[in-house]
């Protein structure tokens, strides 16, 4: 009798767990229904450019009602010690002057709660509850080409400040895919060559602006004049041109050459410009510096122009940057910037530029809030970061030519912060095209792997760069053909 | 209870789904592990499973993932030219770090096994680097080995030898990360072998003493046969934890010549730099198979090496 009843009345394991998965099962299909619909939009065809996003992104769409409180979130990428100082004031004068809006943000450099700044975002994204307005260090046109980003004509379209064309070309092109915008770039950022006046000075050579040589030979030789060798040893290096992999686009271009072709979607890497250029580079190491890579990257830090690298020791003559090195950089001897040097096949000097970019995320809930505080910090809001903080030229066409950094004032006086707010401004428009293609950071990652082989002598550069430019070239196919 | 339920009139049995002592007791373990049972089916099995689904489609997070068959399978055996250099320097890494770790590991528990003044204080500096999160622990070895003001080098050139570029230089950089995980590792295997040197009865060490065995007779013979299952078990996740490798390769980047990109930082770069979730996942379903395979190999071949003292030779 006991066992009947046992048989009858008791749960075995199996169902029991049967039972349990089931539960489980459908407490997760109905935790992820809702944000499966949040999703729905983006998954469906996310790269059409003729397809309007299907949130409601139309700039005719009211923002909500006056004196409705609308609070919206905002993730930035970067920090610094002047973020926590100035960001809360910037953000209060757009709160002032929308009084509806109210922003949250946390300058911490990555996400709310931790982790990594990108990863986070993407599962945010993809999980439809994304912070309304992002800022990134990495293109919008590679996120946008992926679906991640609203795009934002319509609402430039009918903008009081970012209007369409308000923006420097090259800077607001590294924000496009295939001719829909999806960010905007707050800074331009032009990139220079700095000097040591006092290196140059003791070594006899002018170190005014309009001497310094305009072309690669002239530059290389200057470099030779003003590095120092001892018992086979490099003391001083008078310049080390490869070490920016931001300034690559640029390298390029100063040649005639091109790595990415935005307008036919297409990799050029492998072409005698920019084998020259990584030919150029290597009779530095060779002819300069003893020719054992490993070697002279024992010597110092080199690249840019921060405390504790090549060039802010005095081990390194010259070296490159961008406008917010003149602020950031802390240099602490009398230095000049000049312009890139042409290469052989090149026309006229250009620079690059590298953006802090804003963006709309892909399921924002409330867009036209989030639209208009991504204009304001792209263009009012960055003049106020220009003049009250870092020296990172706004990429906005109608900021005040005459405004200039107060800090470098400070340090350099007046004229000197006018001459140099001036140089880079004028050097602007020469921007190259970059930040443009949908598999930039894959194909950074490439050149640079190209590039340290060259400097291994592992391969020749004509061998790297074809072995780069079929890499690139077929994962950006791969890459295209999954947007179909 | 049987007996009074059986003895109880059928007018008087109560209503509704009735459960035996047994069942209930069933049900009250099935409740406590529940929470348990429910992070491994949602945050273990359904990522796995996941996982298993878009190794074999084209998945970029943000789009639906569009089936494609075997092809990531084919692009990393055939077409990736960094996968197999991240193979390379894996294994490169697991050959060296899993026996230095474990030699290493079992040294300090020997020596830390003496009856000597301030042990705890010894067993205590030796386990602390553990604690250290990977991180920390990364970076702080990143000054020390710092070429130019790192004072390993400083340590190298005192004693009249080479400075060496160690993260810095295709050569050294596999050896350079080796050794930060011999530091950060070492103590905790250090600890499991220190607690299985405790449990070695002195009865048999004193009977090889008395029967003429020398010190190193002794530990090869008594002391090692004894620890083996704790090697083996050692042995394991010394095997997984250096396959899967991250932190500090994710930190230091992938040095000269791609020298220190492993498996985990590759994998890791197309799964959320480049956003290939369905490549990602197809490298981590093959890692899996490897952590599995070589689990098993070494569990099949414990039968020749681990004595259990219970039940002799298993």
């Amino acid at each position: 009798m006991s066992e009947r009843r046992e048989s009858v009345s008791s749960v075995s394991r199996r169902d029991f767990l049967r039972a349990a998965g089931m539960a489980g099962g459908a407490a997760l299909l109905a935790a992820c229904a809702p944000q499966a619909t949040q999703v729905a939009a983006p998954t469906t065809e996310p790269n059409k450019a003729d397809q309007p996003a299907a949130e409601p992104t139309k700039a005719d769409q009211p923002a909500a009602p006056s004196g409705e409180q609308v609070t919206i979130a905002w993730w930035n990428q970067f920090v610094t010690p002047l973020c926590n100082e100035l960001f809360p004031k910037i953000v209060a004068d757009f709160e002032a002057k929308h009084p509806n809006i109210k922003v949250e943000f946390e300058l911490t450099g990555g996400p709310p709660g931790g982790g990594d700044y990108i990863e986070v975002l993407m599962a945010r994204i993809a999980a439809g509850n994304p912070p309304e307005s992002i800022t990134l260090w990495s293109p919008p046109s590679q996120f946008g080409a992926r679906g991640a980003l609203l795009a934002i004509d319509d609402l430039m379209a009918s903008a009081e400040l970012a209007k369409t064309g308000s923006f420097y070309e090259s800077p607001i092109k590294s924000c496009m895919w295939k001719g829909k915008t999806y960010g905007l770039p707050a800074s331009a950022g032009d990139g220079c060559i700095m000097i040591n006046k006092g290196m140059f000075e003791a070594a006899g050579i002018s170190s005014k602006r309009e001497d310094f040589p305009t072309t690669w030979e002239g530059v290389k030789e200057l470099a030779q004049k003003l590095t120092q060798v001892e018992n086979n040893e490099v003391k001083v290096a008078g310049f080390v041109p490869w070490t920016q992999a931001w300034l690559k686009d640029v390298w390029s271009g100063l040649n005639g050459g091109q790595l990415f072709d935005a307008d036919e979607v297409k990799y050029t890497i492998n072409t005698d410009n920019n084998v020259e250029l990584l030919e150029y580079w290597l009779s530095y190491l060779d002819d300069l510096y003893g020719g054992d890579y490993e070697k002279f990257n024992l010597i110092a830090t080199w690249g840019d122009v921060y405390p504790g690298g090549a060039f802010n020791l005095g081990v390194e003559a010259m070296d490159m940057t961008g406008t917010w090195g003149c602020t950031d950089g802390e240099v602490p001897f009398d230095w000049e910037v000049v312009k890139f040097p042409v290469g052989p096949k090149g026309t006229k000097s250009l620079t690059g530029f590298w953006p802090n970019w804003w963006a709309l995320p892909k399921g924002v809930t409330k867009p036209n809030e989030a639209w208009l505080f991504s204009e304001y910090m792209c263009t009012e809001g960055w003049v106020t970061w220009y003049v009250e903080g870092t020296m990172d030229i706004p990429a906005w066409k109608n900021a005040p030519r005459d405004a200039y950094t107060k800090l470098v004032e400070k340090k350099y006086g007046t004229e000197r912060a006018k001459d140099l707010n001036k140089f880079f401004l004028d050097y602007l428009p020469d921007t190259v095209e970059m930040w443009t293609s949908p598999i930039e950071d894959f194909a950074t990652d490439t050149y640079n792997q190209a590039l340290d082989e060259v400097m291994h002598k592992v391969k020749s550069p004509a061998e790297a760069l074809a072995s780069a430019q079929e890499i690139c070239e077929a994962k950006l196919q791969e890459t295209l053909k999954s947007f179909e | 209870m049987t007996a009074s339920l059986q003895a109880r009139p059928a007018g008087l049995k109560k209503p509704g789904f009735q459960m035996t002592r047994r069942t209930r007791e069933s049900l009250t373990g099935y409740l406590f592990v529940m929470p348990w049972i429910i992070s491994l089916l949602v945050f273990t099995a359904y990522p796995m499973l996941s996982s298993f689904f878009f190794s074999m489609t084209e998945y970029t997070i943000l789009t639906p993932p569009n089936w494609i068959g075997f092809q990531n399978f084919d692009v990393m055996f055939s077409k990736d030219p960094l996968y197999w250099k991240s193979v390379a320097n894996t294994v490169y890494y697991v050959v060296l770090s899993v026996p230095l770790g474990l030699g290493v590991g079992l040294g300090l528990a020997l020596l830390l096994n003496q009856k000597i003044g301030g042990i705890g204080i010894y067993r205590t500096a030796f386990y602390l680097p553990g604690l250290v999160p990977a991180v920390a622990s990364t970076l702080l070895w990143m000054v020390l080995l710092d070429p130019r003001l790192g004072l390993v080098n400083a340590g190298l050139k005192a004693i009249g030898l080479e400075p060496v570029g160690w993260l810095k230089s295709a050569t050294w950089a596999k050896p350079a990360l080796i050794v930060m995980a011999l530091w950060g590792g070492s103590g905790s295997s250090m600890l499991i072998f220190l607690a299985a040197l405790k449990e070695i009865p002195q009865s048999l060490t004193e009977a090889a003493m008395i029967d003429g065995a020398n010190s190193w007779q002794r530990f090869w013979s008594v002391t090692v046969p004894l620890l083996s299952p704790t090697i083996l078990f050692n042995l394991v996740m010394s095997i997984i934890g250096s396959f899967q490798i991250f932190a500090s390769a994710f930190i230091t980047g992938a040095g000269p010549l791609n020298s220190i990109l492993m498996y985990m930082l590759h994998l890791y770069r197309y799964a959320f730099r480049y956003f290939n979730m369905g490549y990602a996942s197809a490298m981590a379903l093959v890692m899996f198979f490897v952590l599995v395979l070589f689990t098993l190999l070494v569990i099949r071949s414990s039968s020749y090496w681990v004595h259990y003292e219970t039940s002799g030779r298993q």
